[in-house]
């Protein structure tokens, strides 16, 4: 579904060049849900900017569903983020000023629907998050576990392919956490693909596969099966 | 979307009132002085005339000798207005100029009143397309068969017979007796074209008489008189005899055919009066006539001053200053919003809808900057009026600002915003999403 092949990163000033990424390959298949690991300033972030096609990249070939979108538009880019990514960050992320209800359907006017489609589509994703019934409540009125939740609920609402999730609980404490957890493992289970970024081993555990990234590389997979690591490899692999 | 645009548009004007406020204010006041000034400029330069401008003609002659003033004159002589009054060729045409007299009635209880009086031609009423209440124009035969007749304006009727159909009744002026023939509707060119030399921007007389009767009555003139040379003035006839200019000729020639033959007709004129000894400079005939039309005759009797097509610039200028304000407080107020945008780039949104959601809220912004702008014309003008005795014509807001106004404010707003919203528009989104 996702594959990255050869991707570079380099960010440069007058002075310096910096790798975020070097020489960067992965496959993600449909339905995975991934964990990326690394210490910061390895490039995770990078690395998910680049897959929810938020950052452009400067060698590297990268291929979503199959299509090369190395050299896409910025218009291009916007639709296939919107129609096919989800992304849920650590801050939430939420526009203050809109109720739930309205943070929600912003992705969905992007997307041109109609008000009546919007409105089921809020409902049902509100639904999902368990906060159906407080859809004209602020951000501010909502605690910080709720509000990752509507941030899932807006990035379900356009029922994307993929969701990319960039540490979801690290503004969390361990009981808010869990249960954003568990709504991601759902969603998971009813078959979207999840990019997860994070810094807890425990959470990473808890997804198929482990990526670890190191100095803009990947360094080191790991498969879970059942709870237990069956592959670990300790160099660049073209998963392939 | 638009409908969306608006709605964020008006929460973020709530949600930062002061900035918001701001920029309404450097908006409307950069509007209010510029419309304005817009407006008096537009009021002075109207043309009244409409689609008849191009057939009513002023007519100027090369009549003073060598050495004498090197410009056309506005005014011409008795003695040439008689002699072209012979021509047939204008469909109408009117001689005229202002004077004044003490107004009466029948009524020993009412008070004389000192009133503006047009000595003028039947044909000024058709020149001028001036409508009537009651009656009509003296007849035509009055032009050379004095009658002591007159026309009263509406104003005027009202105050000396209530309103009433005052035809046949009588008014004296300086206690002669003068029967009413017509009484026309309100009517007040602005500017005041057919005579601008006295006020361009006065009201339009409420008294016509025949000009007929200037000989006989020596009316006053209340107005320009001119001569390029000395000649003793023994009485009112030496006056009529003079080559002093104190009148105003007007002919409707409503066709190109009817111009070409009339500026022939007046190049005759002049050729013969060249004969004559009269008109004694060595210009050559066919150049020694002009006719202006009512828009050149507005133009050369400099209606709208220069002095107030500066003043229009130094007003776009001042928009101009409130433009670059109204730029720097959009920035700080959209780039304040960047990280908001980045998560909507995140979501979704293209460059192009960001650029056009903060567009509209620019627009909003315009739309309130001129209603207020709107607001500050009105009392600008009003003032003026009230407190400097500006001509009312002057301080009227024009209908047509009322769709300008808004117009300009909202594009200037638009311009001014412009950079803000490509700036913002452009906003990378990832460098917000994690300093959210």
């Amino acid at each position: 579904m996702l594959t990255m092949k050869n991707i570079s990163k380099v960010f440069k000033t007058d002075l310096v060049e910096t790798h975020a990424l070097r020489d960067f390959n992965l496959e993600v298949n449909e339905g995975e849900f991934v964990a990326v690991t690394g210490p910061s300033g390895s490039g995770k972030t990078t690395f998910l900017n680049i897959a929810g096609l938020l950052e452009g990249f400067t060698h590297g070939d990268y291929f979503l569903d199959g299509v090369n979108i190395s050299n896409l538009s910025d218009n291009k880019a916007a639709a296939i983020r919107n129609e096919k990514i989800g992304f849920i960050f650590q801050g939430f992320n939420l526009i203050p000023d809109l109720n739930l209800a309205e943070n929600v359907e912003v992705p969905l006017r992007y997307r041109g629907f109609s008000a009546k489609e919007r409105q089921r589509r809020v409902q049902e994703a509100l639904d999902k998050v368990g906060l159906g019934a407080r859809m004209k409540h602020l951000p501010s009125q909502l605690s910080g576990g709720q509000q990752q939740r509507v941030a899932i609920a807006r990035a379900l609402a356009g029922e994307p392919r993929f969701l990319l999730a960039d540490e979801p609980t690290g503004n969390l404490d361990s009981l808010m956490a869990r249960q954003v957890m568990e709504l991601l493992e759902e969603i998971n289970k009813a078959g979207t693909t999840i990019i997860m970024v994070t810094h807890d081993p425990e959470l990473a555990r808890r997804a198929q596969r482990n990526i670890q990234i190191v100095d803009g590389q990947v360094c080191d997979f790991t498969l879970y099966q059942g709870g237990q690591a069956h592959v670990a490899q300790t160099e660049q692999k073209v998963a392939s | 979307m638009f409908l969306y645009y608006v709605d964020l548009a008006w929460r973020s004007i709530k949600k930062t009132p002061v900035l918001s406020l701001l920029m309404v204010l450097a908006i409307s006041i950069g509007i209010g002085i510029t419309i304005t000034t817009l407006n008096v400029y537009s009021m002075m330069s109207f043309n009244p005339a409409g689609e008849r401008s191009d057939r009513l003609n002023a007519i100027q002659l090369w009549s003073q000798g060598v050495n004498s003033w090197d410009e056309y004159h506005s005014l011409v002589t008795y003695q040439d207005v008689m002699n072209l009054r012979q021509s047939g060729i204008p469909k109408a045409q009117a001689a005229m100029f202002r004077t004044g007299a003490a107004v009466q009635t029948d009524d020993p209880e009412f008070v004389p009143i000192l009133r503006g009086i047009r000595v003028t031609d039947s044909g000024f009423f058709s020149l001028f397309s001036v409508p009537f209440l009651y009656g009509g124009a003296w007849d035509k035969s009055v032009d050379s068969d004095p009658q002591y007749q007159l026309v009263i304006g509406e104003k005027l009727n009202q105050s000396l017979f209530g309103g009433e159909n005052s035809v046949g009744k009588t008014v004296y002026l300086n206690r002669k007796p003068y029967h009413v023939v017509g009484v026309i509707k309100e009517w007040n060119p602005q500017p005041k074209y057919y005579d601008p030399l006295n006020g361009a921007f006065n009201s339009a007389e409420q008294l016509f008489v025949p000009f007929s009767l200037t000989p006989i009555e020596e009316f006053d003139v209340w107005g320009n008189s001119s001569g390029w040379k000395f000649e003793p003035m023994t009485g009112y006839q030496s006056r009529l005899n003079s080559e002093k200019v104190w009148l105003e000729f007007w002919v409707d020639l409503p066709s190109e055919e009817s111009r070409s033959a009339y500026r022939s007709f007046l190049s005759h004129y002049v050729e013969q009066q060249k004969q004559l000894n009269r008109f004694t400079d060595d210009k050559a005939a066919a150049d020694s006539v002009q006719l202006s039309n009512v828009a050149e005759w507005l133009e050369m009797n400099n209606v709208v001053p220069e002095d107030n097509k500066i003043l229009v610039g130094l007003s776009a200028l001042f928009l101009c200053v409130c433009l670059v304000n109204i730029l720097g407080l959009m920035l700080t107020k959209f780039l304040k919003r960047a990280p908001e945008v980045g998560v909507r780039r995140a979501i979704g949104a293209s460059r192009g809808q960001i650029f056009a959601q903060y567009m509209v809220e620019v627009g909003v912004i315009g739309l309130f900057g001129g209603l207020l702008g709107l607001l500050w014309a009105w009392l600008a003008l009003y003032s003026l009026s009230a407190k400097f005795d500006v001509a009312d014509g002057l301080t009227n807001l024009s209908m047509s600002m009322w769709v300008i106004t808004p117009s300009i404010a909202v594009g200037t707003a638009l311009l001014a915003g412009l950079y803000p919203a490509w700036v913002v528009c452009r906003t990378k989104p990832s460098v917000y999403l994690k300093s959210q």
